[in-house]
């Protein structure tokens, strides 16, 4: 379980994050949505302790970090390091010993390769398999679905459903509503630093049209295509 | 063209202001280093020459990579992007060129300005299709990208004592010995991205000690073959390279402490500085270990719980 209480952060005079309060159990998949900016990946970071807040973030296991599984929208991987170098200084890093690496490559990666030379979805399958085999009990993947092929998609919705059967906490943002439907319990809704709506499963689909209608609005018109 | 010599000259003083030296002090700081280095190297050793081109070639040729040259040419095109490669290589190259030609050593001179002209015409692949083997792939990061960077120096340092032994000369084999240490420094010398520190479940102290003793395990893996050549066909200098194995950990470590103490932020000038008045006394590295060590552990706080 992972409770934020009274979570602000600031950039100078510039608030991203304000009074956040939200809780995170385990065996439950949670979507943040929010627009570019809204303050998704700060949420993370402070989660992740990569940032300094005003605030309590709250968790059983302590410090979270050393449970977290943290996918960055972007990972960064070194000049020639290979695949499966990568997983086995992830894995080293907490203290995790990993004998079978090639037979749990389920991605189907080229591990002898140097991460550097892979795809946008290759490099994120490369660092989402890394994490899940870290044996983490919180998951934070922010985009995991971004740039991944149809294929890796579906496998990668099937893992969130697997690591939820395993009682994991699994916080997923993404800008594909779909991927979220299929996975989350909860979706949140952040703008402008706060979370302005909570909607459980069974609503999920009166969010996606409101969210359009209040994205869409009459945009499209003023473009005067023709 | 103008304006990208201008560009890199504002960004190369921006660089110097965030260290927090006025570009000034800097420039007058870098040249008296240079020349200092330079003095001591040609003191040292009768092969300063050689060092001191591969130095050069090394440190210009990375102006070469692929990527980097792909953007200049997009940006300015085929006949422009030669002209600023040219530029760029021989502007990198006046130092050693000059100070060549104070040695008088004319010929040696002339060779960095025609080379890294040719060099200005090539570009160098890094992404390559092929992995190359490293024997530190089961604890990652720093030796096994160092190693597949500079793997060809290893080969040039095993050559060196090969020809020590040879000639029967132990300087060159301490020089190759000294090669070898001085290139698993440079692994040392770039922080990493804050994820790779961040995701460690270990205390500063306990990170830090096992980056420490990782550099030292690894670095007497390279330099053993070294060391066991010149004991054996320089018995008498056991004691000798015992010292300089030792002076080379004290250094590893102190790069490494020097580079966390500084994280996130790249290493700046007076800790380099410091270090090199450390090549002309080491004991002051009995000190300076210990501070930089205390220093690092509080700037990894922050991310290592």
């Amino acid at each position: 379980m992972i409770s934020i209480q009274n979570l602000s952060k600031k950039y100078g005079a510039n608030e991203v994050l304000k009074n956040i309060n939200i809780e995170f159990d385990k065996r439950k998949v949670y979507g943040i949505v929010g627009e570019n900016g809204a303050g998704k990946t700060t949420l993370f970071r402070c989660i992740a302790d990569l940032e300094n807040y005003e605030g309590k973030i709250i968790s059983n296991l302590n410090p979270i970090k050393n449970h977290l599984g943290l996918l960055l929208t972007e990972p960064f991987f070194f000049q020639k390091i290979t695949g499966n170098e990568y997983i086995q200084l992830l894995c080293n890093a907490r203290n995790i010993k990993v004998t079978d690496i090639e037979n749990r490559n389920i991605f189907d990666l080229p591990l002898n390769q140097y991460a550097s030379t892979y795809s946008t979805g290759m490099k994120k399958k490369l660092a989402l398999t890394a994490i899940l085999l870290q044996g983490n009990d919180f998951f934070i993947l922010d985009e995991p679905f971004n740039g991944v092929d149809i294929q890796s998609n579906i496998i990668i919705t099937e893992i969130i459903h697997k690591l939820k059967a395993l009682d994991k906490t699994i916080i997923i943002s993404s800008h594909i509503f779909s991927t979220l439907s299929d996975t989350c319990d909860e979706i949140h809704l952040l703008s402008n630093g706060s979370f302005i709506k909570s909607v459980q499963k069974a609503n999920f689909q009166a969010l996606e049209t409101e969210m359009k209608q209040t994205t869409i609005g009459n945009k499209i018109e003023k473009l005067g295509l023709r | 063209m103008k304006e990208y010599f201008e560009l890199q000259y504002r960004m190369t003083n921006r660089r110097f202001k965030d260290t927090g030296f006025e570009p000034l002090l800097a420039y007058i700081l870098l040249t008296v280093g240079f020349v200092g280095l330079s003095i001591y190297l040609f003191n040292k050793t009768e092969f300063a020459v050689y060092v001191y081109l591969l130095f050069a070639l090394t440190l210009i040729g990375k102006l070469s990579e692929t990527r980097r040259t792909e953007f200049l040419k997009i940006c300015f095109g085929d006949t422009q992007l030669k002209k600023i490669r040219i530029t760029e290589n021989l502007i990198c190259s006046i130092p050693f060129f000059a100070f060549l030609l104070y040695k008088q050593l004319f010929l040696f001179a002339g060779l960095p300005l025609a080379l890294t002209t040719i060099l200005a015409l090539v570009n160098f692949r890094t992404t390559l299709n092929f992995t190359i083997w490293t024997p530190f792939s089961k604890r990652p990061f720093e030796f096994t990208t160092g190693f597949r960077n500079t793997f060809f120096l290893f080969f040039v340092a095993y050559a060196l004592t090969f020809i020590a032994v040879s000639v029967n000369n132990f300087n060159l084999g301490v020089f190759a010995m000294l090669l070898v240490f001085v290139t698993t420094l440079s692994y040392y010398t770039k922080p990493e991205n804050e994820y790779y520190v961040w995701t460690y479940n270990q205390s500063p102290r306990q990170f830090l000690l096992s980056k420490i003793k990782t550099a030292i395990l690894f670095s007497f893996s390279l330099a053993l073959p070294i060391a066991l050549a010149l004991s054996i066909f320089f018995y008498q200098n056991i004691g000798l390279i015992l010292l300089f194995f030792l002076v080379g950990w004290a250094f590893l470590t102190a790069i490494i402490v020097t580079k966390y103490s500084a994280y996130p932020d790249e290493m700046n000038i007076p800790q380099g500085i410091l270090l090199v008045i450390c090549l002309w006394f080491p004991p002051i590295l009995l000190v300076l270990i210990p501070y930089l060590f205390r220093k690092s552990e509080n700037q990894l706080s922050s991310l290592l719980k």
